[in-house]
């Protein structure tokens, strides 16, 4: 039929030639990574499942209850994760209040302020912060830090602010050191890089065209970053709090080891107490029975709850600001 | 008059802005310095050679990290084994299949929870569905913990980089016949090499010091082993035990431990970021 | 516009007279590649519209525009390269030797092989300059080592830069030169020996001095390839075409030889764009 060159009429699809195959090869390498594409969410899916498996006969024994009540005795075989829970929530709030306007001043000193040559190795070193292993964390706040605080900073804050009303509550108590004070310093010490990171590469977003015209008309720093920088950004700041928060919420070793791990539900900063990561840590190989052991996956459940809740409205702020920039979400 | 009292209030405020911002940094930059130095100077007159040749010891006596040692890089070195394959797919899948479909976008939302989840919530799953069966602590337990600790930062890692890479290759490549898995494997994964190994980096380095997950899977062991079917030593939960214990010598091995995992954490980062300058000069 | 024999099975086009009928039996030439009704869409935004396009055999054709016309659209749909989107999808027929190549049965990659590209920016793959112009090779044929030499040598030769690369096959080619690094791209798209050449914007990334090396080399590939370029330098396309055509907001508004159209075009848009009263 046709002479020229190239084109003949098998040039049409065949199955069993050389297009068949690399179709057939397309095809397999796209279900097997579809497949483990999949996987992650298998994971986490069966995370959860699991965890809700484990706990189980501790829910099913206290039902509701089981969220605020303070019951811990092993003995009895009664459990509840009020008091769990009450330590994972100061301790975190108090971690927060130190770090969000810590990390939002470092990230303002990192894009508006520092010259340029310094931005690199102080960043580099934030970071580093957050690279230290969290068991390092733990150690360093037992032997060294505990022992500060208990020498110095408690005793002060006992004396001077104790007897004040209202707050005072909040500081009575003997010095040992550890305590939730301690741990919401150390977490917060620990959340810092995260938040600070987050808030930076945010800043960094907002148009260099809406900064300097706003620097133009005579702005001073503090100015172009209240009015023009952080309402651009608000929604992805308020998500790097959260990451944070998430962070905050299920940190185990370095609250383990400063938190004191005492079944205690006092007002008071100064007192130890306990924490859900630092409770399971502590107690997993003492289990000695199975309502024990499941009242521990139960306190693990709840916390896989909370932090999932904080972390899906994370990535939601910060997917809102990404999509105002075309970016892929 | 009323302007320049005005104009000097907003000044004054802008000093004090950035002036607190200048503290702040120095406060975060402060307690770094006080805890590396910590570590530092009570790790360093720690090491010693028995640490590398000894085993952990029992109370009251001296001895080394070896079997810890060990342990961390066996079990370490299978989670990277275990985690990265199935990462890299998945980041892959992502990147050059589902770019803006819903189930792109569903399974980066999962993957970024399981990034910054509780590590701790990794060891009760394992725990439920591995030790529990099995009716005891392993160290493939262990491993399989921590390469679910891997698998989201190796995803991430390649999803971002594969996106970098200039659709024009892709497109050239493709322009050329070649089927478009081979496009995939023989030159976008070169493309974004650079940038996947510094994720598994990143990702060994944040395994090497996790310990939740480890307490109810590999959990410890006295004794060398290399059999994956029985707990291992580890070095993070060492250092837990050691550190809660009531003895000086469990204390010094602690932070003997503490101070070579800070510093492989280090060297890490300072590997990965070389590894991505090096090939930064390459384009 | 043309005469295109409209069937179902390959047809010889041959000796159908390109371009418009202000033309002498000289320019003759046999179609290689003719579009029949091509509509392209990007989600429901149509941006090419019912595109007849005839490409010479052997000759260069070039496509001139202002930004947006459509013109690298249309380039793109030569090698149905803009399958891989998937909100794109084009209507209509393309006939290379007289096969519709639309054809959801054709085989792309087949298609790939006899249909090149050249992209606007130099994209040299992460590897050496002899495994960027092997690299389909290897997938398509099984050559001893001799002879793969013998195929990288004369494609590298074919985008004249043999000469200063012969030396450092084995470097990666990410350290050519950008000029270099054009010639390089190809070489690599000569290597499969195609038919037909698609040129996007070859030399908009280029200094002066790379670009009169390509435009050299336009002029000597087309003694093998049929070839097409699309280009915003209207004087690159009076310098290296044969035929010319004018797009404007995804319609082929004038077609023909190169010296009609930049001396006498006969519409006035075309006219208008040639003397630069719009750009």
């Amino acid at each position: 039929m046709s002479q020229s060159q190239g084109l003949e009429i098998d040039a049409l699809f065949h199955p069993d030639g050389m297009e068949g195959r690399d179709h057939r090869n397309d095809h397999v390498f796209r279900v097997a990574v579809l497949a483990c594409a999949l996987f992650v969410l298998i994971a986490l899916l069966g995370a959860a499942l699991s965890m809700l498996w484990g706990a189980r006969e501790a829910f099913a024994t206290f039902g509701w209850p089981f969220i605020w009540s303070t019951d811990w005795d092993a003995v009895q075989k009664k459990f509840g994760a009020l008091v769990p829970i009450y330590g994972t929530l100061v301790t975190a709030t108090i971690a927060m209040i130190i770090a969000v306007p810590v990390s939002f001043g470092i990230a303002l000193f990192l894009t508006e302020i520092a010259p340029a040559w310094m931005r690199r190795p102080v960043s580099a070193a934030i970071e580093l912060l957050a690279g230290i292993p969290s068991i390092i964390y733990g150690m360093w706040g037992l032997f060294v830090f505990v022992p500060f605080m208990s020498s110095h900073v408690d005793p002060w804050l006992d004396e001077h602010i104790g007897p004040l009303p209202f707050i005072g509550k909040l500081f009575k108590g003997a010095p040992i050191g550890l305590g939730m004070l301690s741990a919401g310093i150390v977490l917060g010490i620990m959340v810092i890089p995260f938040i600070s990171a987050v808030t930076r590469e945010v800043f960094t977003t907002v148009p260099v065209q809406l900064k300097e015209s706003a620097y133009a008309v005579g702005n001073t720093t503090w100015e172009v970053v209240w009015d023009v920088v952080l309402p651009y950004t608000r929604s992805a700041v308020v998500g790097g709090i959260f990451l944070g928060l998430g962070r905050a919420l299920g940190e185990t070793m370095a609250v383990t080891f400063v938190l004191g791990n005492a079944h205690l539900l006092s007002p008071s900063l100064l007192e130890p107490g306990n924490s859900i990561a630092a409770t399971i840590a502590n107690e997993f190989t003492e289990a000695d029975s199975p309502i024990y052991l499941s009242s521990l996956i139960a306190l693990g459940f709840l916390l896989f709850i909370v932090t999932f809740i904080v972390l899906a409205v994370a990535r939601l702020m910060l997917s809102r600001l990404a999509r105002r920039e075309g970016a892929v979400t | 008059m009323n302007e320049l009292a005005q104009w000097r209030r907003r000044q004054l405020t802008d000093a004090l802005a950035r002036t607190l911002a200048t503290i702040a940094t120095l406060f975060g930059l402060f307690w770094l310095v006080w805890i590396l130095w910590t570590t530092l100077s009570k790790g360093l007159p720690a090491l010693k050679w028995a640490l590398f040749t000894q085993m952990t010891p029992p109370p009251g006596m001296d001895g080394g990290l070896l079997n810890a040692f060990l342990g961390s890089i066996i079990m370490s070195g299978l989670a990277i084994l275990m985690g990265t394959p199935i990462g890299i797919a998945a980041g892959t899948y992502l990147s050059e299949y589902a770019r803006h479909t819903k189930l792109g976008g569903t399974i980066r939302f999962v993957n970024d929870i399981l990034l910054s989840a509780p590590s701790i919530i990794i060891g009760l799953f394992v725990y439920e569905v591995m030790v529990r069966p099995m009716g005891h602590f392993s160290a493939l337990a262990g491993a399989i913990a921590l390469s679910f600790i891997v698998l989201p930062v190796v995803v991430r890692t390649t999803d971002e980089m594969l996106q970098l890479v200039p659709s024009t290759m892709r497109e050239a490549a493709l322009a050329l016949g070649v089927p478009q898995w081979k496009v995939v494997r023989q030159v976008l994964y070169r493309a974004a090499l650079a940038g996947i190994i510094t994720g598994v980096l990143l990702a060994l380095a944040r395994i090497s010091g996790e310990t939740a997950p480890l307490l109810f899977t590999a959990l410890n062991n006295q004794y060398l082993t290399t059999k994956l079917t029985e707990p291992m030593a580890n070095v993070p939960v060492v250092i837990f035990q050691y550190a809660m214990s009531p003895y000086e010598f469990w204390h010094a091995l602690a932070w003997a431990g503490a101070f070579v995992v800070t510093m492989f954490v280090l060297v890490l980062g300072l590997v990965s970021r070389g590894v991505l300058l090096r090939t930064s000069e390459y384009r | 516009m043309n005469d295109i024999v409209s069937t179902m099975e390959p047809t010889p086009l041959s000796h159908v007279t390109v371009g418009d009928t202000a033309v002498n039996a000289s320019t003759e030439a046999p179609v290689k590649i003719a579009t029949r009704g091509l509509n392209f869409f990007y989600g429901s935004a149509q941006s090419l519209k019912n595109i007849q396009l005839t490409v010479a055999e052997k000759r260069v054709t070039a496509l001139i525009g202002p930004s947006g016309c459509g013109k690298s659209t249309l380039v793109r749909v030569f090698n149905r390269i803009y399958a891989i989107y998937p909100k794109q999808r084009a209507e209509g027929e393309v006939l290379l030797d007289g096969v519709n190549v639309l054809d959801p049965r054709f085989s792309i990659n087949r298609l790939r092989t006899k249909v090149g590209m050249v992209f606007q920016k130099p994209v040299p793959f992460p590897m050496s300059i002899y495994d960027n112009v092997a690299y389909a090779i290897r997938h398509y044929e099984r050559l001893s080592k001799t002879e793969m030499d013998a195929r990288v040598e004369c494609a590298l030769r074919s985008a004249a830069i043999w000469e200063e690369v012969k030396d450092k096959l084995n470097h990666s080619a990410l350290g050519l030169s950008g000029g270099q690094q054009q010639r390089l791209c190809i070489a690599r798209a000569v290597a499969l020996k195609p038919e037909v050449l698609l040129l996007d914007e070859p030399t908009s990334a280029l200094d002066p001095i790379s670009t009169a090396k390509v435009e050299q080399l336009i002029d000597d590939l087309k003694a093998h390839y049929t070839l097409l370029i699309v280009t915003h330098n209207m004087q690159q396309a009076a310098r290296v075409s044969d035929f010319t055509g004018f797009m404007f907001l995804g319609e082929l508004v004038e077609f023909g030889m190169t010296k009609n159209i930049f001396t006498k075009p006969t519409k006035k848009q075309t006219e208008d764009y040639i003397t630069g009263r719009f750009g």
